[in-house]
């Protein structure tokens, strides 16, 4: 896989390799850098970041989340039972 | 005693004091802004605050960085001299700290309603955000105050919360939240959500420097930060009200107001954290903004969080030691001070008089039972009340000469911990030590303590004689 540019959306999120990726953001000065996200493992990244942030190839194995593990992730606090109402 | 009125006074007042760098340079957000603030904590205990004004790709942003990131900085936030020591910035913030509460005085306008943005929100567009370490999930906003009520006590101001949680921006509008059980904000959220509602919020960013301390206090619950930082700045607290109802600072330089999500987790994280290890995952609250209101050109404050000592940790020093010190001292008065500097207290001094054998063990577990220490407080010391906490040379003087292992150590298995802590087994639960580093008094005879050397008479008079000329020496 290749490192993303500010111009094409990327192939793939560079730490949970879903495929679906969404751009956020264009820089407010034209051209410079573009913000992706993955609506899968909710990864934040920009065009211009070093490339181990960028491109799913060079991410560091000890981020990398796999989209199956995320439903079982803990959470925090526990959502309370509804009052009754009375 | 000093009442900033926003960061930018506080930010004029560091460059006046020479403790602030400006960098014109073009700089790219990553690296450069957290390796920048990451350098600071590299080049000595003064290390000044920075300021970015030129980041590619913005038109017109500006970051602040380490604007707390030093004792002279620390100090100053206080309105104190800068060459404060930490044993007098200690004592001061105590002092302030007991004369709770101060007021609020409610005006109607501030300068962050300048602009207001209400139809398609971009976070990425309207704040500078950047990653701070190489494994973040994201852009984290890490030094803003969180404000939110109890819908169940709506109209009670005592139990209105200000606190500084991260917030990973997960979308154009979309954030976050990192709240723990214990967070006061927890409390308002576990009500909204039993109730079926969202939790109106209102997110202050870029403030002046002490209501950013009081966010990271650990007070009571009906304690309301704003009171204490009237107190802390010897002046009424000024805050404007969002039209939800929620105080925020005057001075503030972006305001965000939204809603947290009743019932909705998602994935957040990691973030490099105060332990100076990555949080990990978990499913974590969610925040959607409506509306983010600025300052024209405003200022975007943020923490760098690495391997301790960073900027994160002047930011829960001071806060960490005083409410551990007032509540150890309403138990034991013998307490002279606490220094709970360290990884947000995971390590306590204290400094104590000694009423008989095996006491410092019970002021010991004593500070287990604070409200802080329950989940940090791993390994106490206690020390003499000659020796300072704050001077580390003194306290490393008294476990060498005062700790027989034998009998000074206390450990106790299976106590509950900041899940943050990575050396939790399992996560959440720890074993904690008190380590005796006391003179053993009587009916405790261990040891063979003759006289311990004290200081030739008229030592103190010479003391202030040299640092006179020294200072006239350096000028």
């Amino acid at each position: 896989m290749t490192a993303t540019t500010a111009d094409t959306v990327p192939a793939a999120c560079p730490r949970c390799r879903s495929g679906k990726i969404e751009m956020r953001s264009k820089s407010p000065v034209v051209g410079i850098w573009t913000v992706f996200g993955c609506p899968t493992c909710l990864y934040v990244w920009r065009s211009t970041e070093p490339e181990e942030n960028v491109n799913p190839d060079k991410y560091p194995a000890a981020f990398r989340l796999r989209p199956e593990d995320l439903p079982s992730l803990q959470v925090v606090p526990p959502i309370p039972p509804r009052r009754s109402s009375s | 005693m000093r009442a900033y009125k926003d960061l930018r006074e506080f930010l004029s007042v560091l460059e006046q004091e020479r403790q602030l760098l400006r960098i014109h340079d073009q700089i790219v957000p990553e690296p450069d802004i957290a390796a920048a603030a990451c350098a600071l904590t590299e080049i000595g205990e003064d290390s000044p605050a920075i300021y970015f004004d030129n980041i590619a790709g913005y038109t017109s942003a500006r970051v602040a960085m380490n604007v707390h990131g030093s004792w002279c900085n620390h100090a100053l936030a206080l309105g104190m001299e800068k060459d404060a020591g930490m044993r007098d910035q200690f004592f001061e913030f105590v002092r302030r700290f007991q004369q709770y509460p101060g007021t609020l005085e409610r005006v109607a306008s501030a300068p962050w309603q300048e602009v207001v943005v209400d139809k398609d929100v971009n976070l990425y567009e309207l704040l500078p955000l950047f990653r701070l370490n190489r494994g973040d999930g994201g852009y984290f906003i890490d030094k803003a105050c969180t404000v939110s009520r109890d819908l169940d006590d709506w109209d009670n101001d005592n139990v209105e919360n200000v606190g500084i949680y991260r917030l990973q921006v997960k979308g154009r509008n979309r954030l976050g939240i990192q709240t723990v059980p214990q967070h006061d904000i927890a409390i308002h959220m576990a009500h909204a959500e039993a109730r079926g509602e969202d939790l109106p919020v209102a997110i202050a960013l870029g403030n002046e420097p002490i209501i950013t301390l009081m966010g990271a206090t650990p007070l009571l619950y009906d304690q309301l930060e704003y009171k204490m930082a009237a107190v802390m700045q010897g002046a009424p607290y000024r805050v404007v009200k969002t039209a939800k109802g929620l105080d925020v600072p005057w001075g503030s330089e972006y305001v965000l107001e939204g809603r947290l999500l009743c019932g909705q987790r998602e994935t957040e994280g990691p973030f490099g954290e105060f332990p100076g290890y990555y949080s990990g995952c978990h499913k974590y609250p969610v925040i959607e903004i409506d509306r983010v209101s600025h300052r024209t050109d405003p200022v975007y404050d943020a923490v760098y969080v690495g391997r301790p000592w960073t900027e994160l940790d002047f930011l829960q020093a001071m806060t960490t030691s005083a409410p551990i010190f007032l509540q150890l001292k309403t138990t034991f008065p013998e307490v002279v001070a606490v220094n709970a500097l360290y990884t947000h207290g995971l390590v306590v001094v204290v400094s104590t008089k000694i009423r008989y054998g095996g006491f410092a063990k019970y002021v010991g577990l004593r500070v287990l039972t604070t409200t802080h220490g329950l989940g940090y407080a791993k390994v106490v010391i206690v020390v003499d009340e000659k020796v300072d906490p704050f001077d580390l040379k003194q306290v490393m003087w008294a476990i060498s000469v005062k700790v027989n292992p034998a009998g000074d150590i206390v450990t106790i298995p299976n106590l509950a911990e900041n899940l943050l802590d990575p050396a939790c087994s399992p996560a959440g639960m720890v074993t904690k030590m008190i380590i005796d580093a006391t003179t053993p008094v009587a009916p405790d005879i261990r040891g063979d303590y003759g006289e311990e050397l004290d200081k030739p008479l008229r030592t103190d008079q010479w003391r202030t004689k040299l640092m006179a000329l020294a200072k006239e020496m350096r000028k």
